[in-house]
């Protein structure tokens, strides 16, 4: 009897976690994701109509011609303020603008997990494809070809040869992001503000040049060349000062090697995400290494090493996003530095999927894909970042609006660059 | 090995053999790379934190996986403990001893939670684990909409880590499980099932309310995990799909140290010196700044001689008499 | 009674027809491309269903590896740079197979010989391994990946190469576990290993027989991985680990191995994980609250499968 009770219970406790979570997901699916290639759907504006009817500027069905569909969204990184920015925007805002759905994927991995999660947004009806994941974009582009799915990427680019091959691919529509040189450029501004006022000790979180990541491997090389630059005569970084060779020995060795530059000196170095306890460990090494005065990180660096550097004078600068943790940090002293993307980055790679959808693709005057580059908006106080983060934030107006993004649907390309180009704070404020 | 039979002098060198060997190794190796281990007090702050990190998961995943119960799910216990307790401490304004007494409560709920579903199923322990970890993790991830939680700038929560509150956890953390296990009728309870599962529950032991007792101190214990990884690093990242598991795996070493320490005083000591080992094998990683594949390789085989030792050393005892008798043979 | 017991055993094929059924069901009615579906669901499983398979011989005895996922990584990595040393598939698929196989063959020596618990030297196992992982990268490739041109696999990446591989590795699992001594022996040391010992069956015989069949699944689901995504980094495979456990539990197979021990269990598993999957993308369940369900499945369809548990005490 007692037996057959404590079968009913469990049976019960079980079917009731199922019961509640199918009903939590009735209530609003909404949230990010990470680990393998499934896929997850989110933001229908049908079945959220309320919501949207509260935004006003967001109407329930766009002022331009063209049927509403679906967006499969690769990332790899599901979790950054990076990430949950630009999924805020296209969520909240462009989802409800346009009568869209987006599908994220869960946070990928390995090509494999790109591959795996396309396969699913196919077969959930998803009509094209807005990478941001980089393991393997070739076979993304050409499995997406050979589906007949238009594919772009955001928030990234190509790398010259590959831009090469596909440029001419009648599904691939093109990217908007920071190319490698806007890269490179972030990461040579953010070491040379410190180098201007006389900084000379440094250690550098390199994140994911360690996989070679393009993005990254840039933005250290950037900040090695302007500690090159400042060093003095006969400064270099292992012999060399041209960028193209600190690039490709960052891409040899997957890392930063410590050392003089000159008379500056690269004190400590880190690479990877293992997030671990030694991880943590080597990273309050870093930063806590004799005579380091600023640590310069592609990625988040307040977030991993903050607690490492309180109470000392070690400063960090980051490369992410504008979120209110990062405001916080500046305010009280733990980030001193932010390059940061803002949250509406992927509207215009958005009008260019929208079109090619509706069969308006653009093209350039040669009739390729477009690669359009886009820069991060900068901020060296609690002040100037709240400013942005401000602007930033206000999702019923966000910093590129439904009426902006419309005038694109009929635009050509010069005028399409145009206004990707000019997406500076100053001229949007 | 009867501890009793042991002189005290064996058994203290018994017991500190293999760490002051395992230093030795340590100073040595820095010495000749020309590092200094503990240069500084956040050296020695990453040292005891480790110490109190490995130590306690050691005592979790022991205290089940001795009664050949294998314990996925421990990793997603911290995870979601410290997930609601520093959601709980930014939403109430806690401080950090507010943020651990709901760790190590959640903790335990955690663990009754999974204990529950493992006496009442009666399913083999690792796959109630395996459940449970798939749970956790999601559960954590629906509370935090994946984002994690960040509370980087919250002096209160992470100004908790220091070298004295770190000793105070590890001194409380020993002393409670020693009391608890070799000073409780629980404790007693909890080693006649461990030798003999039949018998003590013919004896008229209970089972169920020792094994869900297990699972509670065992999450209590990753609880208080989860808030020191929580408050070193002021942030917690999500993990889904069997993520939380490597926690689990930096226990084994120390487990195994510390089982064999304990023949020669007690098994619980023997985690913390284990405990010690680990942290200072991670801090001399992190002095030395070594590369992760050597790291891992290095503590793996670390591991697996080590349990070649343990396994054979009764043939090793037996190779020694041979040798000695051939001697003796040879002398006669 | 005996339809009680055969209600259990097929307990997990039901749970795979009713998901089957269900994946259909709501496929419908959200008008998914259901031939897509299909392949993908195909493409998501065969690797886990192989190396899951031949895993089968290894929880039969009622050992347990942790390091299948590491192991089929390495293997894959290694056949990698062998094509890019000699651009030959043939000799990719040898090297992943002999590689995978000589991992094997090192956990079961290192278990029989040193005398270490299965579980325990996987664990090792493991750490090392995912090491390797790593060093293969800095030395076969550049560092964060080595990279199969595609061309090079293109033609075998097909449903039919993929089905005829897991169809023929299967019925070869098959004949043996059902068909010969082998699985019979090893269902007997599983359930009794001291009456089998008595009997004159070595453990130690029979843990290398299923090591060895095992790494050869492990080494053609590592194969299989490069024709699906041949640009491998250290996390290829990196979800195959825990993934094998989960589809060979979920299939019915009892964790402690002996008599009950069923071959298609890992087949049955690996299918019904992924249509699980699918159905969460299709219920638009957010990733969090698709694992909980998922969890809570994979309890109760286990809980149903076990049956009637009549032990005074509890398992362990």
């Amino acid at each position: 009897m007692k037996k057959k009770l404590a079968t009913k219970v469990l049976s019960l406790i079980l079917t009731g976690i199922m019961m509640a979570s199918v009903t939590a997901c009735g209530s609003g699916a909404d949230s990010s994701s990470a680990g393998s290639s499934a896929t997850q759907t989110v933001a229908d504006p049908a079945s959220d109509a309320g919501t949207a009817e509260s935004t006003d500027a967001a109407p329930a069905e766009a002022a331009v011609p063209g049927e509403p569909f679906k967006i499969g969204v690769l990332v790899s990184d599901a979790t950054s303020a990076e990430a949950l920015g630009r999924r805020h925007y296209l969520e909240d805002y462009i989802a409800k603008a346009y009568n869209m759905v987006f599908v994220y994927s869960d946070e990928l991995g390995d090509s494999a997990g790109e591959k795996a999660a396309i396969e699913t947004m196919i077969t959930n009806n998803c009509k094209a494809i807005l990478s941001e994941s980089s393991f393997d974009r070739p076979a993304q582009i050409e499995q997406c070809e050979a589906a007949g799915v238009y594919y772009a990427v955001g928030s990234g680019a190509l790398d010259a040869e590959q831009y090469e091959t596909y440029k001419g691919y009648t599904y691939y529509v093109g990217s908007v992001g920071p190319s490698d040189a806007t890269e490179f450029e972030t990461g040579y501004q953010m070491a040379k503000y410190y180098l201007d006022q006389g900084v000379r000790n440094f250690a550098i979180f390199g994140g994911a040049t360690v996989y070679r990541n393009s993005m990254h491997v840039n933005r250290v090389a950037g900040m090695l060349k302007a500690m090159v630059d400042a060093g003095g005569e006969g400064a270099s970084y292992q012999g060399m000062t041209d960028p193209g060779a600190i690039i490709g020995q960052l891409m040899a060795d997957g890392e930063a090697k410590t050392g003089a530059i000159g008379d500056v000196t690269l004190s400590g170095y880190l690479g990877g995400y293992d997030m671990d306890d030694a991880w943590f460990a080597k990273g309050a090494e870093m930063v806590q290494a004799p005579g380091v005065e600023v640590l310069l990180a592609v990625g988040s660096g307040s977030d991993f090493f903050g607690t490492a550097t309180n109470g000392t004078d070690v400063k960090i600068a980051s490369v992410d996003a504008y979120a209110q943790d990062y405001y916080e940090a500046m305010a009280n002293g733990s980030l001193d530095y932010l390059a940061g993307k803002f949250s509406a980055y992927d509207g215009p790679v958005f009008m260019a999927l929208y079109r090619a959808v509706n069969g308006n693709p653009l093209r350039d005057p040669e009739g390729n894909a477009p690669a359009f580059d886009i820069g991060y908006w900068i901020s060296t106080s609690a002040e100037g970042c709240k400013e942005m983060l401000d602007l930033d934030g206000d999702i019923d107006h966000p910093v590129w609006t439904m009426e902006e993004l419309n005038a694109l649907y009929d635009a050509d390309y010069a005028a399409f660059e145009a206004f990707v180009g000019d997406y500076a704070f100053d001229r949007i404020r | 090995m009867n501890r009793g039979r042991l002189s005290l002098g064996k058994r203290i060198f018994g017991t500190l053999a293999i760490p002051l060997f395992a230093f030795g190794i340590i100073f040595l190796v820095c010495a000749v790379r020309g590092v200094v281990l503990f240069e500084t007090t956040r050296n020695w702050m990453a040292f005891f934190r480790a110490t109190a990190s490995v130590m306690l998961t050691t005592f979790a995943l022991s205290i089940n996986l001795n009664s050949g119960r294998f314990d996925f799910s421990i990793g997603s216990v911290a995870l979601l403990s410290s997930v609601i307790s520093s959601t709980l401490a930014l939403w109430l304004d806690l401080p950090a001893g507010g943020m651990l007494l709901i760790c190590i409560l959640s903790g335990a709920v955690l663990g009754c939670i999974s204990g529950g579903i493992y006496v009442i199923s009666k399913l083999p322990p690792i796959i109630v684990s395996l459940g449970v970890t798939l749970l956790f993790e999601g559960a954590a991830f629906v509370l935090t909409d994946g984002y994690g939680v960040s509370f980087v700038t919250k002096a209160k929560l992470t100004g908790f880590p220091g070298v004295r509150n770190y000793l105070l956890v590890i001194l409380v953390a020993l002393a409670i499980m020693i009391l608890i296990f070799d000073h409780t009728k629980f404790g007693y309870e909890y080693k006649a099932l461990l030798s003999g599962q039949s018998v003590s529950v013919n004896m008229g032991i209970r089972e169920i309310p020792n094994a869900i007792a297990c699972y509670m101190i065992a999450g209590s214990l990753m609880g208080v995990v989860g808030f020191l990884s929580a408050t070193n690093t002021g942030t917690i990242q999500m993990a889904l799909n069997f993520g939380s598991i490597g926690v689990m795996f930096t226990a084994f070493l120390p487990m195994f140290i510390g089982g064999f320490i304990g023949r020669f005083s007690n098994d619980k000591l023997g985690y913390l010196l284990g405990g010690m080992i680990a942290a200072g094998i991670s801090l001399m990683y992190a002095k030395l700044q070594m590369d992760s594949s050597v790291q891992q390789i290095v503590t793996a085989l670390i591991l697996v001689v080590f349990l070649i030792y343990l396994n054979n050393e009764n043939k090793l005892v037996e190779l020694r008499m041979l040798k000695a008798r051939k001697t003796a043979k040879h002398r006669g | 009674m005996k339809v009680k017991n055969l209600l259990l055993n097929i307990a997990p094929l039901i749970g795979l027809l009713i998901l089957i059924a269900g994946y259909f069901v709501i496929g419908r009615i959200n008008d998914i491309n259901v031939a897509y579906g299909l392949k993908t669901i195909v493409n998501q499983s065969v690797v886990v269903a192989v190396v899951a398979t031949g895993a089968v011989f290894i929880y039969t005895l009622g050992a347990f590896d942790i390091s299948l996922g590491a192991s089929t990584a390495v293997s894959a990595l290694m056949a990698g740079i062998v094509y890019l040393k000699t651009e030959s598939v043939g000799l990719m698929f040898l090297t992943a197979v002999c590689v995978a196989v000589l991992v094997s063959l090192l956990n079961s020596v290192l278990a029989g010989v040193f005398h270490l618990p299965v579980f325990v030297t996987t664990i090792a196992m493991l750490s090392v391994l995912n090491a390797l992982a790593l060093l293969l990268l800095n030395l076969g490739g550049t560092g964060s990946e080595i990279k199969v041109p595609q061309a090079a696999v293109k033609s075998l990446d097909t449903l039919w190469f993929k089905l005829l591989v897991l169809g023929a590795y299967f019925l070869f699992c098959f004949f043996l576990f059902d068909f010969t001594p082998i699985g019979r022996r090893q269902k007997f040391l599983g359930g009794n290993p001291l009456c089998a010992k008595l009997t004159g069956i070595s453990l130690n015989r029979y843990s290398v027989i299923a090591f060895v069949i095992c790494g050869l699944g492990v080494g053609l689901g590592a194969f299989l991985s490069i024709v699906y995504a041949p640009t491998l980094t250290r996390n290829t495979a990196s979800s195959v680990g825990m993934d094998v456990i989960i589809a060979i539990v979920f299939g019915g197979m009892p964790v402690s191995g002996g008599a009950r021990s069923r071959i298609y269990a890992a087949v049955i598993g690996a299918f019904s994980m992924s249509f699980l999957s699918q159905i969460m993308v299709m219920l638009n369940l957010n990733s969090g609250v698709g694992q909980m369900v998922k969890a809570a499945i994979f309890l109760l369809v286990v809980f149903i499968a076990a049956g009637e548990r009549k032990m005074k005490t509890l398992p362990r």
